[in-house]
C-alpha cells in the first residue's frame, strides 16, 4: 500500500536543513514516496517516520526461503493476483511424499523415482524439487536423513513435536521446513523453528484456526511462515488457497501474506490422472508448493511446461538457448535452418520440421526474444547478428552442409548475409511456420541452394570484403563515394528555429527504410521521394526529420552522410534524429551534419545492448533518445526509472548534459496492453519531476486501430502525455488532428503566446 | 482479531446460454463469480465437456457411443476433411454426416469447422438449416466470415453463433459487439477465446481467459460477458508430447498416458482460467476432467 508523502511529512523534522540534499523537507519527503530516495538519507528523520515507511512499503507477500545452497528454492514474493498485472515471480514447486509407515525398501524406491525426473525445458532445470517428509516417532529422523541426502529441499510434517525437534536437528544445515505448527502446540514448534532458522508450517481445522495461530506466531516474533491451505476436501483447498493470497494482495492483510502448501495425495486418493487435473488447478491459483503423490513423465512434461508458462513474465517473453539443434537425426551433414530465440517461434518451426522428418540443423540466434520481425526491426536480429552466433558456436566446422535457410520474413537480410557468410549458399525460406512441411517436400531448399550455388560459381569470385568493424572511418573518401547532391526547390523551407524555445519537439517519423518506396529510394540514393516525404513533414510543422536507413550494414556510413547532406542542404539544415542500428553511420552522419538549428539526436539507445550509443552521442555532442528498456519491455515503472538511472549516470559521467538525454518511456499498443498505459504516462511525469526530458514513439499506441480512430487516439493520448511533462514525440507530422493537438497545448503550457490564428503557425 | 473472509460475489455475471433441447439440454454460464470459487457465491451451471468426434467412418457410432460415456455432456462433430487443402469433403456430405450424428444422439451438438473461412460459413449455415430447431452450436464464426455465419446460423436458423478469436481480448470484443450489432442476440453467442496446449504459450490463453472474466465480471462489460468455450483436444493432441512413439522417446514412457496427462492439464487449466466448456477426446481424460468439475461443485 502506497504512503503518501504528506503522511511523511507530517512526521519530518520540517526544519529544511538541506541536508539530505533537498532544499525542504516537504520535498525529501515527496521523493521518498515515490521510492526515488531513501528515508535514511535525512539524518534527523523520527524512528515513527521510519516505522510507517517500513510498514507501508513492506511487500504484500512475504518471499520465503526453504532449503540450502543448490536445493534452495525461493516462495512467495507475489504481487498481484493475475500475471497479466505484472507477473508472478516464484514458481511453484512440487514435492513427492514418503512417510515413516512406509517399509523402507519402499522408501528407497520412492526416492529413487524422485531422481528420474530430471531434464531441461527452455533453458530450464525440471525435476522435483522438493522431499516431503511425513510421519511420527524416532523413524522421522531417519527418514529425513534420507530425504536430505537427495539433494533437495526437505519438507518435514509432524505433529509429534519431539519426533520434529529429532529431525530438524539431524538435518538443520539443510533448512528444511518444519509443517505442523497448530493453536495447541505452535509454542513449542516455534522454538524448534526459530532455532533452526527455518520456516514453520502454520495447520489447522480451518482457516479461521490457521490464522489465530499464525497470529499467535507473528506476536512470537515469526513471520518466517509457510499456511497449509489443505482442507477437508478440494473445495476447501481452493477456498483457503484464494482467500489466503487475496486477502493478502488485494486486502492488504499481511498475515494472510505466505507461501501455501497443498496436499494433493489425500484427495485424489491413487487417482493419479485426477491429481494431474488439481495440480495443473493449484499451479495457476496460488499454490507454493504442491505435494504430489507421485510424479511420471506423462505427468510432470503438461505440469512444468504449464508451470513455465504461467510464470514468465508477460513483459519478457520466454526464450531458448541459441546455438545448433538438431533434429530428426540431423548430422553435419545436414542444413541450417535459421531462426529466431522466441520461444514460441521456436516450438512452432521445430513443430513442422519434426512432422516433416526431414533432418534439419536448426541454428538460433539471440535476438532478446523476439519475434522474426520485430527483431530485424529492432535491430537484433541483422546479418552482424547472424555472423556472431556463427562465429560463437563454430558453426562453419561443425555443419559440412553450406545450405543456410533463412526465414522468409527476412528475405531482405539474404544479400547481407551471404555477404557476411561467402562460404554459405544463402536460401529463403518459408514466411510461416506451417509452409515448412510443404517447402521441405518439395526440395525448395535443395532448389535454392543450387541455385545459389550455381550463381556463386558463374560470378567472379568477389574479394571476401575484409570490413574492420573498428577501423576509423576515411570522411574523405566517404564524402566522394555519394553522388552529388543537388539542391531543388520543394515549395517548402525549414524555418530557422530557436534552439532555446520550450515548445514541443516533433520528430517527423516518415522517412523510414520500413516503407518500400524509401527502402528504394535508399537503395538506389535516388533524392526524389525523400525530399518529398521530407518536404512534406516539414509544411506539416515537424521540429525534427527522424532518418531511418535500416541496419544498412553495407553502406552505412555513405548512406546517411548522403542523406544529412540531401536533407540539410535543401532544407534549411533542418534539424534531424539518425536512426540505425549501425554506429559507424551515425558517426558519419554527424560529421557532416550541420547544428543550426539543433544538435543532432542520435536514434536511439536503451539500457541493455545498445547503451553505448550513449558514448556515441557523448563523443558527438549530440542528443539521444534513450529507451527506458532492457530486454523487453520494462514491467514496471521501478524498472522503467532504474533504466533511466543508469543511462543518465552513465551519460553525466560521459559529460553530458542531462538535457541531452531524451529518456522514451516506451508507449505500449492500445490493443494488447492497455492496461499499462497509465503506468508510461506516470513514468514521463516521473522524467518531468527529476528535471529530465522525454520523448516517445506515440502513435505505437494506436497500431492496429482503425486508421480513422488512430489520430484521435494519438491527440487524446499527446494532451495526457504533455500533461504529464512529454517534451517531444516521434510522430507523424501529417495526422492534422495530432499537430493541432500539439500546438494548443502548447498553448496551454504557456509555451507559445497565444493568437487566433495560432494553428496556422 | 479473528479472520473475515471477504467474499467477491459481482454485480454482473457471465451470459447463461443454452445448447441442445430436450432432457440433454445444456446450460452454459450464468455465474457471477471467478471459476471454482463457489465460496463468494453458489454457481448453478457447472463447466461441461464436450467429445469431439472426428469426421471419419466411424463418426456416427462414436455419436451413440458417446451418449453412456461418463463425463460427457454434449457432442462436437470435427469436419477436419471439409479443408479445401485437405481431403475437401463437399458441403453435402458434411451436411448429411451432421444429420447422422444429429439423430444418433440426444446430446445437443456443436460443428467445428475446417478453420477455411469460406467453406465453414457455407458448411454452417447449410447445417443450420438442416438442424434448425435443435438448437446447436457452430465453432466458429471468425473475423472473416462472421456476416455470413451470423446471417445465416445466428439469424436466419436461429443456432447458437461461435465467435472465435485467436488469442487477443481486442478482437474477442469486437467480434462480439459485431456480431451483436448485426442482429445476433448476446445470448445466442459462446466465445472460443483462443487455446494452446499446456507447455506452449498457454500463458498468452491464461491471460486472455483471466482478462475476459475481470472485463465481464468486475467492469460489468456486456460485450465479454458471453460464456467460453475452448477446444482442448486439437491443441493438446497435437504437441510433441502427446505424438512422440514411445519407441522413440523410450524415458518418457507409455504414449497414451502423454496424451491423456496433456489433455488433462490443458483441460484443467483453461476451466481454472475461465472455460465454461470444453472439448476433448480422450475417454479417461474425459472422466478425470468431470470427476474434477464435480469435486468443485
Ligand atoms: S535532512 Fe531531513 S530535516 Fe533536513 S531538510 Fe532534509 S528532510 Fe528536512
Amino acid at each position: 500500500m502506497a504512503v503518501k508523502g504528506l503522511d511523511i511529512f507530517k512526521l519530518s523534522p520540517k526544519t529544511n536543513c538541506k541536508e539530505c540534499g533537498c532544499p525542504t523537507c516537504m520535498a525529501f519527503c515527496m521523493k521518498v514516496a515515490q521510492g526515488a530516495l531513501q528515508i535514511e538519507q535525512c539524518p534527523h528523520m523520527s524512528d515513527e517516520a521510519k516505522a510507517l515507511l517500513s510498514d507501508a512499503t513492506a511487500p504484500a507477500m512475504k518471499t520465503i526461503k526453504i532449503g540450502a545452497g543448490d536445493a534452495e528454492l525461493t516462495l512467495g514474493g507475489e504481487t498481484v493476483l493475475y500475471r497479466h498485472e505484472k507477473t508472478f515471480v516464484s514458481k511453484n514447486v512440487f514435492a513427492v511424499p514418503v512417510c515413516t509407515s512406509m517399509e523402507d525398501a519402499d522408501v528407497d524406491a520412492k526416492l529413487e523415482s524422485i531422481k528420474k525426473i530430471d531434464y531441461e525445458r527452455i533453458g530450464e532445470r525440471e525435476y522435483i524439487e522438493s522431499v516431503f517428509v511425513h510421519g511420527e516417532g524416532d523413524k522421522l529422523v531417519e527418514l529425513a536423513k534420507k530425504a536430505a541426502a537427495l539433494g533437495r529441499a526437505v519438507i518435514i510434517e509432524t505433529a509429534d513435536v519431539d519426533a520434529a525437534k529429532a529431525a530438524v536437528e539431524a538435518i538443520k544445515e539443510t533448512k528444511p521446513v518444519l509443517v505442523g505448527a497448530t493453536k495447541d502446540n505452535y509454542a513449542a514448534m516455534n522454538e524448534i523453528a526459530t532455532a533452526a532458522g527455518i520456516a514453520l508450517g502454520v495447520c489447522g481445522d480451518s482457516i479461521e484456526d490457521i490464522y489465530d495461530t499464525i497470529k499467535a506466531l507473528e506476536d512470537a516474533g515469526n513471520k518466517n511462515l509457510i499456511i497449509n491451505v489443505t482442507g477437508a476436501d478440494i473445495k476447501e483447498t481452493l477456498k483457503n488457497a484464494v482467500l489466503c493470497r487475496r486477502g493478502a494482495i488485494k486486502d492488504g492483510d499481511k498475515s494472510l501474506g505466505y507461501p501455501s502448501l497443498v496436499k494433493l495425495p489425500k484427495f485424489a486418493k491413487g487417482d493419479l490422472h485426477l491429481q494431474t487435473a488439481f495440480a495443473s488447478l493449484f499451479t495457476l491459483k496460488y499454490g507454493s508448493i504442491i505435494v504430489m503423490e507421485n510424479m511420471t513423465m506423462a505427468e510432470a512434461l503438461p505440469l512444468y511446461g504449464l508451470r513455465q508458462n504461467i510464470y514468465t513474465d508477460p513483459q519478457k517473453p520466454m526464450k531458448v538457448e541459441p546455438g545448433i539443434y538438431p533434429l530428426n537425426g540431423a548430422g553435419p551433414d545436414d542444413p541450417i535452418l535459421l531462426t529466431v530465440d522466441f520461444a514460441l517461434t521456436y516450438f512452432l518451426v521445430t513443430g513442422e520440421i519434426e512432422r516433416s522428418k526431414v533432418p534439419v540443423n536448426v541454428l538460433i540466434t539471440d535476438a532478446s526474444g523476439m519475434s522474426v520481425l520485430t527483431a530485424w526491426a529492432a535491430g537484433k536480429f541483422s546479418s552482424s547478428t547472424v555472423k556472431k552466433t556463427f562465429d560463437d558456436f563454430d558453426v562453419a566446422n561443425k555443419i559440412n552442409n553450406r545450405t543456410l535457410i533463412i526465414p522468409g520474413k527476412v528475405a531482405v537480410m539474404k544479400g547481407e548475409i551471404a555477404d557476411k557468410l561467402p562460404d554459405w549458399n544463402v536460401v529463403v525460406g518459408t514466411r510461416e511456420a506451417v509452409e515448412i512441411v510443404k517447402y521441405f517436400k518439395d526440395g525448395e531448399h535443395i532448389k535454392a541452394a543450387e541455385a545459389a550455388a550455381a550463381q556463386k560459381a558463374d560470378a567472379p569470385k568477389a574479394e571476401a570484403k575484409v570490413v574492420d568493424e573498428n577501423a576509423p572511418l576515411d570522411f574523405d573518401k566517404i564524402a566522394a563515394s555519394i553522388p552529388e547532391i543537388k539542391v531543388v526547390d520543394m515549395g517548402v523551407q525549414y524555418k530557422t528555429r530557436n534552439v532555446e524555445s520550450k515548445k514541443f519537439v516533433t520528430i517527423g517519423e516518415r522517412i523510414h527504410c520500413i516503407s518500400p518506396t524509401i527502402k528504394a529510394a535508399m537503395d538506389n540514393m535516388d533524392p526524389e521521394p525523400i525530399l518529398k516525404r521530407a518536404a512534406e513533414q516539414i509544411a506539416a510543422g515537424a521540429t525534427y526529420l527522424d532518418v531511418n536507413i535500416g541496419p544498412a550494414e553495407s553502406n552505412g556510413p555513405e548512406l546517411m552522410t548522403w542523406a544529412v547532406k540531401l536533407l540539410q542542404e535543401n532544407f534549411n539544415n533542418v534539424p534531424l534524429a539518425l536512426d540505425t542500428a549501425n554506429k559507424k553511420a551515425i558517426e558519419a552522419g554527424i560529421k557532416v551534419y550541420n547544428r543550426e538549428n539543433g544538435k543532432p539526436i542520435v536514434n536511439s539507445a536503451d539500457a541493455g545492448s545498445r547503451i553505448d550509443n550513449i558514448n556515441l552521442a557523448a563523443a558527438n555532442d549530440a542528443i539521444c533518445i534513450a529507451l527506458c528498456s532492457a530486454d523487453g519491455i520494462a514491467k514496471d515503472n521501478e524498472e522503467r526509472m532504474a533504466h533511466c538511472h543508469k543511462m543518465l549516470d552513465l551519460g553525466m559521467s560521459l559529460g553530458m548534459d542531462s538535457d541531452d538525454l531524451w529518456f522514451d518511456p516506451l508507449f505500449l499498443v492500445v490493443k494488447g496492453m492497455q492496461d499499462k498505459q497509465m503506468d508510461v504516462l506516470n513514468a514521463i511525469k516521473m522524467f518531468a519531476d527529476e528535471g529530465l526530458k522525454s520523448t516517445g514513439g506515440l502513435s505505437n499506441n494506436s497500431n492496429g486501430a482503425p486508421k480513422e480512430v488512430r489520430p484521435i487516439m494519438d491527440s487524446a493520448l499527446v494532451a495526457m502525455a504533455m500533461m504529464q511533462g512529454l517534451t517531444s514525440a516521434i510522430v507523424n507530422p501529417c495526422d492534422k488532428r495530432l499537430m493541432e493537438t500539439i500546438k494548443s497545448c502548447d498553448i496551454f503550457k504557456n509555451n507559445e503566446l497565444y493568437s487566433d490564428s495560432y494553428l496556422d503557425m | 482479531m479473528s479472520f473475515e473472509p471477504k467474499l467477491q460475489a459481482f454485480n454482473s455475471s457471465v451470459n447463461a446460454v443454452t445448447l441442445g433441447t430436450g432432457d440433454k439440454a445444456i446450460t452454459i454460464g450464468g455465474q457471477n463469480v471467478m471459476p471454482f470459487y463457489t465460496f463468494d457465491n453458489a454457481v448453478e451451471n457447472t463447466q461441461k465437456i464436450g467429445l469431439e468426434i472426428l469426421d471419419d467412418e466411424n463418426a456416427v457410432e462414436n455419436a451413440k457411443k458417446a451418449e453412456s460415456m461418463q463425463g460427457v455432456d454434449f457432442v462436437c462433430l470435427h469436419l477436419e476433411s471439409a479443408d479445401p487443402n485437405g481431403a475437401d469433403t463437399s458441403v453435402e456430405d458434411c451436411v448429411a454426416l451432421a444429420k447422422a450424428v444429429s439423430e444418433a444422439t440426444s446430446l445437443p451438438l456443436v460443428i467445428m469447422g475446417c478453420k477455411a473461412v469460406e467453406k465453414d460459413a457455407e458448411i454452417f449455415n447449410k447445417i443450420s438449416e438442416a438442424l434448425e430447431g435443435k438448437n446447436i452450436l457452430v465453432l466458429s464464426a471468425r473475423e472473416e466470415n462472421y456476416k455470413q455465419v451470423g446471417a445465416g446460423a445466428g439469424l436466419a436458423y436461429g443456432q447458437k453463433v461461435g465467435a472465435e478469436s485467436a488469442v487477443d481480448i481486442n478482437l474477442a470484443k469486437q467480434l462480439n459487439t459485431m456480431l451483436s450489432q448485426l442482429g445476433v442476440d448476446d445470448k445466442s453467442i459462446v466465445m472460443n477465446a483462443g487455446s494452446a496446449a499446456a507447455g506452449y504459450g498457454y500463458e498468452y490463453v491464461a491471460s486472455t481467459l483471466d482478462r475476459i472474466r475481470a472485463a465481464a465480471l468486475q467492469q460489468g462489460d456486456a460485450q465479454l460477458a458471453m460464456p467460453i468455450i475452448t477446444p482442448v483436444s486439437t491443441e493438446s493432441w497435437a504437441v510433441k508430447e502427446s505424438l512422440m512413439p514411445e519407441e522413440e522417446m523410450p524415458e518418457w514412457g507409455s504414449l497414451d498416458e502423454r496424451i491423456i496427462e496433456m489433455e488433462i492439464t490443458t483441460a484443467a487449466a483453461a476451466l481454472t482460467g475461465g472455460s465454461d466448456a470444453v472439448i476433448m477426446r480422450h475417454p479417461e481424460a474425459i472422466k478425470t476432467i468431470a470427476a474434477m468439475i464435480a469435486a468443485l461443485n
